[in-house]
């Protein structure tokens, strides 16, 4: 990705070369170019400075280390990894096949579809908490029969991982449906006449041209499992090696008063979010120069 | 140069004032004000009837009333939120403030409360006594370990588990059977409200404010009272108006409120 942009670059830098005796300071400063920098700059200070306080403050009081001795911020990151791993493979296994459905097939309704499947995206978490547990509580919809067959689900840790598919999910399908449409239809069909099976042209020509949006899908999918927090403390509770994974330590050590710890757990969460965007550029970088 | 650096020592300036604002107290105004009570989430239904009185006799004052666990209620307060006055479920979180130095004036005790617990309205589980939540496959529904409620029922475990007839282990077998530690005692009667848990313990008050529950009654040599602390923020612009409030409530006309919700004196 990079060496492309840095290609794109230098025809633009030609021209500007080239541009007939414009006066340098008018050029430098453009329209509005001073305010442009500063109102960039004040939104860039917006975004990283709450994040660098909070990390910077766990790291330098020495409350990182004594949370990772911490049993309740050990068993919140065990569970988290744990749950969010089940649910991206929950999440991409069907995730997928919806999302080549929609990229492929032209059906009545797809629209209404399209919208409801992205609904979770845009709504609060609370609202996705209270919804599930009016389909899958006790007395839900499907929660009652299933009680009666000696299931329950809430406040356990199926519940946490059920709520993480339910908001987790839409990001990946959306982002799989448009790389899947993406694709260009006579390159697989050129793989046909060469007569490969479907598998083998789903799996060798669709998956890898769509691998960015997969890969995309993935890691926006995964991120917002592990950020998960409202749905969980509603539909799935908190309870300590159960059902409280991190964001919910972070919520129940900030009332209970432990401060430190709170921040300690908040910049793990931190940490990792940030960890898997720089593997993900990594692996662009990559992939950008295997293309060379 | 000069207009170069416009936007940027205008930012500065904007933060520069936004800090100082936020750090600068203003002195407290006239009689009339509005006050930010800050309150444990069992008095959240005595509070609407408390505004109301407490408006009426005292024209111009506005009351606004936010409410959650008393411990998070105070963990706010150290951090800065704009509360007035504090009333806590209990003397330990007022007390905290106290020995923070973030308090003005003393401490004034509000109300008294008992425990219950509390089943669902249809009962599914068929908990008919306190020893029932120690029985196998119970959902007990509790809060937090800082939340006050949650203190006085470890007490009443506690005391439960010493009665004849109780089992030994009563107070590990209860703990085993939570399945949730909620944020605060609302959340408590709200889950056990929509039978998502068989049982929890809460507030004698709290039963009288839903109709989804229903109490099982607690031996009372067994249950343990609670007492309701307040206390003006010192950072308040409104501390007269915040002394005069909890003093309103702790008197004759306050009291006479919460008692119909149930509250007892604190004595």
């Amino acid at each position: 990705m990079s060496v492309v942009g840095r290609l794109d670059e230098s025809p633009a830098r030609a021209g500007a070369g080239s541009t007939p005796r414009v006066p340098m300071r008018a050029r430098r400063r453009g329209p509005g170019g001073w305010t442009l920098l500063a109102m960039a700059g004040l939104a860039g200070l917006f975004l990283a400075l709450p994040v660098v306080v909070l990390v910077g403050r766990a790291v330098l009081d020495g409350s990182l280390g004594r949370a990772l001795a911490s049993p309740a911020v050990v068993e919140g990151l065990r569970l988290s990894l744990a749950t969010t791993a089940i649910s991206l493979v929950i999440a991409v296994g069907f995730g997928l096949p919806l999302a080549v459905t929609m990229a492929r097939r032209r059906f009545r309704g797809q629209g209404l579809i399209e919208a409801i499947v992205d609904l979770p995206i845009v709504l609060p978490p609370s609202v996705a908490g209270l919804a599930l547990l009016l389909v899958l509580g006790r007395r839900g919809l499907l929660g009652e029969p299933l009680t009666a067959l000696g299931i329950e689900i809430p406040f356990t840790t199926v519940a946490v991982i059920i709520a993480q598919v339910f908001v987790s999910a839409p990001f990946f399908v959306r982002s799989a449906r448009t790389g899947l449409a993406g694709v260009d239809r006579d390159l697989e069909d050129a793989a046909r006449v060469d007569g490969a099976s479907e598998p083998q042209v789903f799996r060798q020509i669709t998956v890898p041209l769509a691998g960015r949006a997969l890969a995309a899908g993935i890691v926006m999918s995964w991120a917002r499992s592990l950020g998960e927090f409202g749905a969980t403390i509603m539909f799935a509770g908190n309870l300590e090696g159960r059902t409280q994974t991190l964001p919910l330590v972070v919520y129940g050590q900030f009332e209970g008063g432990d401060l430190d710890l709170s921040i300690a757990a908040a910049a793990i969460l931190v940490l990792a979010a940030a960890g898997v965007l720089v593997a993900v550029r990594v692996l662009h970088w990559g992939r950008a120069l295997d293309s060379l | 140069m000069r207009s170069r650096l416009t936007p940027l020592s205008l930012a500065v300036a904007l933060i520069v004032a936004a800090c100082a604002a936020s750090a600068t107290p203003v002195p407290a105004t006239g009689p009339a004000a509005s006050l930010t009570v800050y309150a444990a989430a069992s008095l959240t239904a005595a509070l609407v009837k408390v505004k109301a009185a407490y408006e009426a006799t005292n024209p111009g004052t506005t009351v606004t009333v936010s409410t959650d666990s008393s411990s998070a209620l105070a963990t706010k307060i150290e951090q800065g939120a704009p509360a007035d006055v504090f009333l806590s479920a209990d003397t330990a979180n007022t007390q905290r403030l106290v020995d923070r130095d973030l308090t003005t004036g003393g401490v004034t005790m509000v109300a008294g409360n008992l425990l219950t617990i509390v089943v669902p309205a249809a009962n599914p589980a068929g908990i008919r006594d306190p020893i029932d939540l120690a029985r196998a496959g119970i959902k007990v529904i509790a809060c937090s370990d800082t939340v006050p409620v949650a203190q006085y029922a470890a007490r009443l475990i506690g005391n439960l588990g010493a009665l004849p007839g109780y089992p030994a282990d009563y107070a590990a077998r209860y703990a085993a059977n939570i399945v949730s530690k909620e944020a605060n005692v609302t959340a408590v009667v709200t889950k056990v409200g929509l039978a998502e848990g068989d049982a929890g313990i809460v507030y004698a008050t709290d039963v009288l404010a839903s109709t989804r529950v229903r109490p099982i009654v607690v031996p009372e040599r067994a249950n343990v009272p609670a007492i309701y602390s307040g206390v003006v923020v010192r950072a308040s612009r409104n501390t007269t108006a915040g002394a005069a409030f909890l003093a309103w409530l702790a008197g004759r006309d306050g009291q006479a409120v919460l008692a119909g919700f149930g509250f007892r004196s604190p004595a």
